[in-house]
């Protein structure tokens, strides 16, 4: 028996039924009846409430029998004991002619409209009752130009209702701010920026308004709301760390279009455009569909079963001449967790040794060793949902609305309401607009800004004791450190005034609770590890950790940087984390695997490429990683690929890496397997195929698994959740994990028995039990110091909304329209210094090699530095990033480049480079 | 292109900012009207600079002055004549006013629409906008010349008033 409670529960057409605090009436009635009793045009779920068109008018009573007024429910708080009608006769003719009024304003062309079947103007008319309009015909803006401007998003506001849930959907989703109501009456129409299209506005394409659109007004050239796409299959996104779930809609298997749904606790309702709209790699034509063996220089057509046995032979010949430590596997972060399990257990129990590593090497590896120094725990110790509780919002080295777009999104709408941000970047990214303290520091100064931003915690008072003497440690070694600092010489290194770092310190340490996000322009420096070990410092000086609201959270780059790590695809620690040379965790994965496994440390990225150069390492398996392209100082690496004796890859297109190979095998990709990805606040959560692989593919994990068998080993045939199982038994915070107690909204290990996910960790103790202090004094990059005589101009690089990494995939597909090239950006004093022009194109020469770029000239830039990202590899970028690496993880340093630049032309001379045609990216020179 | 605005209409603007101390979005209206008082009209470039000045993104302040017609787009003549058309006036001939001022000022009113309220004489000397309520119901017909109120206007009277203006 429920008790019913006045103060929480209110009459719903005389029922009494419970209520949340602060509920609409409509939330109210949603929660009971189902969305869609009272209907509504203009509210959303993930919009708030607006209270435009009326049609969810409710009748309201404060007792049973008082006087009754007429409300929108979808923007009146319900109070206690309410009496709520929603079916009245007189809220129903209400309800009818105001949506015959809007009718009056519509087109009638229902059977040929995109969404007919799925349209919420359709469904909301039929739910009233209208038959016919007793209204004359007014106007109905048919004379409206379509706008089929931009490679994906579509308009046609003749089919407009002037809801403005678009317009809200941009400022309050996205935060864009790109469309608006223009004029007013008959004449009021959606406007996109100063009136213009999509392809000229500022949109970014994140299709939150496409998606909010109840009519097809405005739309996306897959016709996402069309009802042809009858199945659904939901998965996570492929790209990002953040995690998005996405519906995928198919039709006789093959995906139609991309929706962000609603009950996604990721991201509710939204993504970005590479998320919705950047799927069309999957069945490209340049996807790879048979074997290949390198047979006298050139690739030859083979069977499955002939690859195998190829890779068997050659496999076996190495391990027995030179022994399992001259082979070595690099696994892929864009896997699943579970494949890359496997990756591991084949390089570890079938081959038998620890030289397995992935791609987190070359970004947040720094973030996983160093927090594990300061916490336990290398990830996220907060969850982005906490955003929401926190009041002051730290970013380090990040540029999210960029690199991590709805996380990105919801840090600059948390900013707009008002909650302090601090940004620490070299450059002036978007979200600093939004910014209350900007700390532009010279890239490669991380280390020296925040001992100073510490010092002034210190000085001003403001460490919170208690904290810092129960649940830490090493404590005095730390405070010594900081009052030993120079903060003069900070000052000039970092080029930050120190009033500048105090006003942030102090808006940090004094906020009840604050969060801080770090990425690559924290990790991708020598002193990346360490950059990370004083963010954590800063969290534990300020008691921000173990509270909704605060902690230490890494935006991990790829969908599964993190999964890859805890599956053990690094040669130090196996899965779990378990240190590989220990002994007693030797013995443990021997006695799991069955198998002897090696308990000596392997080789990371960099040091398996020099092993290759010097001739020790005889064999490399590839899953899916591009490291020619990819990987600092390209021609070292091709090198290393050619001084291989057997190369394997497994990939999805014929990549500049593949095409080193010796065996390559194609893989299928996200849309076609299942299993499982942990985002970057370690919410592990159901990757499920949409579509079967491409016909003569196969998901990476039935690859592995059948190598392993062909080797020798029992491995059972591949399946996401019996391989989940197995994983569940070895690593101990997957422990109470099953594929069906996932569901839909995945669970934040460590996952309990019973399902039971952590969003927050450390709560009353850290992992490794009290959280330790570090000091490190500042040291300028060994780049700098070698070379920044004669290359005065520090080259840092990063990425785009637009593209993911070497764009193998992104450029095959219409994002390749919106950004067809890298720039590199110049300040205008530096620009004027060398004579260069916005557009012209500019040689940037290292100690290691030289590239040519088309410049673009911003203040976004601080004189002295140079920013360029490395989307388009035949560029060439990597020639002339450097060898150095983080010192403690070996994290190359993308980010500190020591380069001259000059001006080689116009922007109208081709310069030797080709720039493709907008509009014919979708094929890659190859 | 940007909007050249003298010290100390901006001096103005910064003042009446202040009277805002919530939301800036809520100082949107009264920058305008000061743009509007002193540049006649507001360009492009004038929502692009109280965007910048307010922190607003422009299509937040374009959306503003879209929605009001008594914010102009255009520039209007040297003279800018509002006649009132609610019911007081219009039934004491303010009909007859408007079209006897546009023929004798050499306006063409059918250029008058929702969203180009008012029309501007090929010479530039004058422009006309047909206006709601002015708040004279008690003196119709009346007309506003700049910010100076004529009230009880006689059709007939229109041409001796613009040549008051000349």
């Amino acid at each position: 028996m429920v008790t019913l409670n006045p103060t929480t529960h209110a009459y719903l057409d005389g029922q009494l039924l419970a209520f949340q605090p602060g509920d609409t009436i409509l939330k109210f009635v949603d929660r009971h009846k189902g969305r869609g009793f009272v209907p509504t045009l203009c509210d959303a779920p993930q919009l708030d409430p607006y209270g435009a068109c009326r049609v969810c008018s409710v009748e309201v009573a404060l007792k049973e029998d008082g006087p009754r007024r007429v409300v929108a429910s979808c923007h009146t708080p319900l109070s206690a004991g309410m009496h709520v009608h929603t079916q009245t006769q007189k809220v129903q003719k209400l309800r009818r002619n105001i949506v015959e009024l809007v009718l009056t304003d519509h087109p009638l062309d229902c059977l040929t409209c995109e969404v007919n079947g799925n349209c919420e103007l359709q469904t909301v008319a039929a739910k009233v009752g209208i038959r016919k309009v007793r209204y004359p015909e007014g106007k109905n803006h048919l004379n409206r130009q379509k706008d089929l401007s931009h490679p994906y998003m579509t308009s046609d506001l003749s089919k407009c209702i002037n809801c403005s849930r678009c317009v809200r959907a941009c400022d309050e989703v996205q935060g864009q701010f790109v469309l608006s109501m223009h004029g007013r009456g008959f004449d009021a129409r959606i406007i996109k920026g100063f009136d213009t299209s999509f392809e000229d506005s500022e949109c970014v394409s994140c299709g939150a308004c496409s998606q909010a659109c109840p009519t097809s007004a405005i739309s996306d050239i897959f016709q996402s709301k069309a009802i042809v796409a009858t199945e659904k299959t939901r998965t996570i996104c492929t790209y990002c760390g953040v995690g998005c779930n996405l519906d995928v809609a198919t039709k006789n298997n093959e995906v139609l279009s991309i929706q962000a749904p609603l009950d996604a606790e990721v991201n509710f309702a939204h993504t970005c455009l590479k998320g919705r709209y950047a799927f069309r790699f999957y069945n490209h034509p340049d996807r790879l569909r048979k074997p290949l063996i390198r047979t006298n220089g050139h690739f030859e057509e083979v069977t499955w079963e002939q690859a195998y046995a190829h890779i068997v032979e050659n496999l076996t010949r190495i391990r027995a001449e030179y022994g399992p430590d001259s082979i070595a596997g690099i696994s892929s972060a864009r896997c699943t967790n579970e494949e890359n399990y496997l990756m591991q257990k084949f390089i570890r129990a079938v081959i038998g040794t620890n030289n397995i590593d992935c791609c987190a090497r070359v970004c947040h590896s720094p973030t996983a060793f160093g927090m594990q120094q300061s916490f336990g725990t290398g990830a996220a110790t907060n969850s982005v949902e906490d955003l929401q509780h926190t009041q002051c919002i730290l970013v380090i080295g990040a540029n999210p609305t960029e690199g991590h777009p709805v996380t990105g999104a919801k840090i600059k709408q948390r900013a707009m309401k008002g909650v302090p941000l601090i940004v620490i970047d070299p450059r002036e990214i978007e979200i600093v607009k939004y910014a209350k303290h900007h700390l532009q520091l010279r890239p490669g100064t991380n280390v020296a800004l925040l001992n100073m931003f510490a010092y002034f915690i210190l000085e001003g008072g403001m460490v919170d004791r208690d904290f810092v003497g129960s649940r830490c440690e090493n404590w005095s070694e730390f405070e010594a450190g900081l009052r030993s600092l120079d903060l003069d010489q900070i000052e000039e290194v970092t080029g930050v005034p120190r009033e500048k770092v105090r006003a942030a310190a102090t808006e940090y340490a004094e906020s009840p609770a604050s969060m801080s996000f770090h990425g690559l322009g924290v990790t991708e420096h020598s002193m990346g590890a360490k950059t990370v070990m004083l963010i954590a410092n800063l969290a534990m000086m300020t008691g921000n950790i173990g509270r909704p609201g605060v902690g230490v959270n890494p935006l991990r780059g790829q969908n599964n940087v993190q999964g890859a790590a805890d599956m053990g695809c690094q040669p130090h620690q196996g899965a779990g984390y378990m240190r590989v040379n220990d002994p007693a965790m030797q013995r443990l994965y021997q006695d799991f695997y069955g198998m002897p496994v090696s308990g000596e440390i392997g080789l990371k990225i960099p040091e398996m490429f020099e092993a290759a150069r010097n001739g020790r390492l005889k064999a490399l398996w590839l899953m899916g990683e591009d490291v020619v392209q990819t990987d600092p100082n390209s021609e070292a690496v091709k090198e290393s690929m050619n001084a291989l004796d057997f190369l394997v890859v497994q990939e999805i297109f014929m990549t500049e890496t593949a095409k080193f190979a010796n065996v390559i095998l194609p893989a299928a990709s996200f849309l076609e397997k299942s299993g499982t990805f942990t985002n970057a606040e370690r919410r592990v959560q159901r990757v499920n195929a949409a579509v079967p692989p491409l016909e003569g593919t196969k998901p990476d994990g039935q690859i592995i698994c059948e190598i392993m068998q062909h080797m020798g080993y029992p491995q059972a045939d591949y399946t996401a959740d019996g391989v989940l199982e197995e994983i569940s038994r070895v690593v101990p915070f997957f422990k109470g994990a099953t594929w069906e107690g996932l569901g839909d909204n995945g669970k934040q290990w460590p996952v309990k028995e019973g399902n039971v996910g952590t969003p927050i960790m450390h709560l009353d103790s850290f992992k490794r039990g009290l959280g330790k202090f570090h000091f490190f004094a500042w040291q300028e990059s060994q780049e700098v110091l070698e070379h920044g005589l004669e290359f005065p101009y520090i080259l840092t690089t990063g990425r785009l909304l637009e593209h993911y990494n070497c764009g193998t995939m992104t450029r095959r597909t219409g994002n390749a329209d919106i950004v067809v090239e890298d720039v590199v950006v110049i300040n205008p004093a530096d620009a004027a210094k060398k004579g260069v022009t916005g557009g012209d194109w500019v040689r940037l020469f290292s100690a290691r090699g030289e590239v040519r770029l088309r410049s673009r000239i911003s203040e976004e830039v601080k004189p002295g530095v140079i920013y360029t990202t490395f989307h388009f590899p035949e560029h060439l970028v990597n020639n002339i990033t450097s060898d150095v690496h983080d010192s403690d993880t070996l994290c190359p340093e993308y980010k500190v480049v020591a380069i001259d630049f000059e001006r080689v032309g116009s922007g109208d001379e081709p310069a030797g480079l080709p720039i493709r045609e907008k509009g014919r990216a979708h094929t890659l020179p190859v | 292109m940007s909007l050249s605005v003298p010290a100390d209409i901006e001096k103005e603007i910064d003042e009446r900012i202040t009277h805002y101390p919530v939301s800036r979005r809520s100082a949107v209206l009264p920058v305008l009207h000061i743009l509007q008082r002193h540049f006649r009209f507001l360009s492009e470039d004038a929502v692009s600079w109280t965007a910048a000045k307010l922190g607003l993104e422009p299509i937040q302040v374009l959306e503003v002055v879209t929605f009001y017609p008594g914010f102009r787009q255009e520039a209007p003549g040297k003279v800018h004549i509002r006649v009132c058309r609610t019911l007081s006036c219009a039934m004491a001939g303010s009909y007859e006013l408007l079209d006897n001022l546009c023929q004798a000022a050499g306006i063409d009113a059918s250029r008058m629409g929702h969203h180009h309220p008012f029309a501007v004489s090929k010479d530039g000397r004058f422009s006309i906008e047909f206006v709601e309520c002015l708040a004279s119901c008690g003196s119709a017909p009346v007309c506003l010349v700049e910010d100076e109120l004529h009230e009880r206007v006689s059709p007939e009277t229109a041409p001796d008033l613009l040549a008051r203006y000349s």
